[in-house]
């Protein structure tokens, strides 16, 4: 059985970046950069997995400000599930088994 | 506000006391005391404690909503964190209102489910959270510990078959429960299910409270795309005599209420909320929702809309239907 870290890696793996779930996620319109919608928290979740450096705040904040409300799957070609990466990268963060030591803290535009 | 410090209170919560927020321990079940419900069965209504911690989960809110992005959140950081707690326990003040209003929803949805002739049991001091923002936050070995907990009291009360009241509730216990939890084979049934299944075929109640007054409904994440739960409500809405309207986005596209993170930043939560009311105050100024944390999250941004839970509405019919 693969385990948590392969899961959301291979999940993140079949993203196509053709930003199709951009324009449902609720979140990236009010989120200070791309990493508050579901392209960007992919991208950001391969980088967190590949713990090839510490992690920003902003990183954190990107995984922690989904609403995990599954709008993005929907609209996804290959229904890549964003929420269970975001889910499988809190664990990851809350057991100490990423390499981020900064607090997190949600940035909101305007 | 320190996203960390925030999950930490709620953890440390739920497991010390079984709710994630300080709150008296029979919130759970006070609610159900007038009624005398029957607390022996095997199909026992399971009400996940959800609405009766939105009164506890408002004030909440409003205190990190002051303190977001302020200095004293940073100071708030850097604090002891059973310190943390203690202050949320003296500062989260319920308004007695909204502590009514919760009750009164559960009370319409247990006369609903009577009134359907649909026979229950209710699990009182054993009607448990379910852990689901322990889960979705990620703190895993918390909530399997929960979860771990509120099955060994089911399987204690001799649950069978459980009758659900959210969205929240039910998809953890559907779906989740029996993923993480050993031997977990209850039957998992939501209320909006059980009185749609009742109604079919039932001629219109005569005369009619509604005479097609016009509501919007909001569909939850978790019920539109989760649970496949968006004909039943809307079926037993026009059963009443309502005209049900459509907001722009609804059903499997519905759009979030901003709810899921309103604990995490108030501020983002807030913003959203307004744009999916603004969309739903499009089609009519009487919203219906169908989860607590949908209610709370519109609630909180209202101005001139009327935010009520379906429940409410069809229990006016039921009324209505019973004095005729």
């Amino acid at each position: 059985m693969a385990s948590l870290r392969e899961a959301a890696l291979l999940e993140a793996q079949r993203c196509l970046y053709c930003g199709f779930c951009e324009a449902v996620c609720p979140t990236l319109l009010y989120g200070a950069h791309r990493g508050y919608g579901p392209r960007g928290r992919v991208s950001i979740a391969l980088q967190l997995l590949a713990g090839k450096a510490p992690v920003s705040e902003e990183a954190l904040a990107s995984i922690y400000s989904c609403l995990m409300c599954r709008a993005c799957t929907t609209k996804c070609p290959v229904s890549v599930n964003v929420a269970e990466i975001v889910r499988i990268i809190r664990i990851l963060h809350n057991r100490g088994e990423l390499l981020a030591k900064s607090p997190v803290r949600i940035a909101v535009r305007g | 506000m320190d996203i960390n410090s925030i999950l930490h209170i709620i953890a440390e919560n739920t497991l010390r006391t079984g709710l994630p927020l300080p709150a008296p321990r029979d919130i759970a079940y006070h609610w159900a005391k007038p009624l005398n419900l029957p607390r022996s069965g095997s199909m026992f209504l399971y009400t996940g404690v959800m609405y009766q911690l939105m009164p506890y989960i408002k004030s909440f809110v409003a205190i990190l909503e002051r303190f977001e992005d302020s200095r004293l959140a940073k100071a708030l950081r850097l604090a002891a964190s059973p310190k943390l707690t203690g202050l949320a326990r003296a500062a989260i003040k319920p308004e007695r209102d909204e502590i009514e209003l919760a009750e009164s929803i559960l009370t319409s949805i247990a006369r609903l489910l009577a009134r359907a002739g649909i026979n229950y049991a209710y699990l009182y001091e054993d009607d448990m959270y379910t852990g689901v923002i322990l889960y979705d936050m990620g703190l895993e070995e918390a909530f399997q510990e929960h979860a771990a907990r509120v099955y060994e009291r089911l399987r204690r009360r001799g649950a069978k078959k459980l009758i659900t009241v959210d969205p929240h509730t039910t998809y953890m216990l559907r779906h989740v429960y029996p993923k993480y939890v050993d031997g977990f084979d209850i039957e998992v049934v939501n209320y909006l299910e059980l009185l749609d299944e009742a109604l079919a075929g039932r001629a219109q109640p005569a005369p009619r409270l509604w005479s097609g007054e016009r509501v919007v409904v909001h569909d939850p994440c978790l019920y539109a795309r989760a649970l496949k739960l968006v004909k039943q409500p809307r079926r037993l809405l026009e059963h009443a005599g309502l005209t049900v309207l459509e907001p722009r986005r609804s059903g499997r596209m519905t759009y979030c209420c901003g709810g899921p993170i309103e604990a995490l930043s108030p501020r983002l939560a807030g913003r959203i909320a307004s744009t999916r009311l603004r969309e739903l105050r499009e089609k009519a100024p009487v919203i219906v929702t169908m989860c607590p944390i949908c209610f709370v999250s519109f609630s909180r941004v209202a101005k001139n809309e009327t935010i009520v839970d379906i429940s409410i509405i069809l229990s006016k019919t039921l009324r209505q239907d019973e004095e005729a």
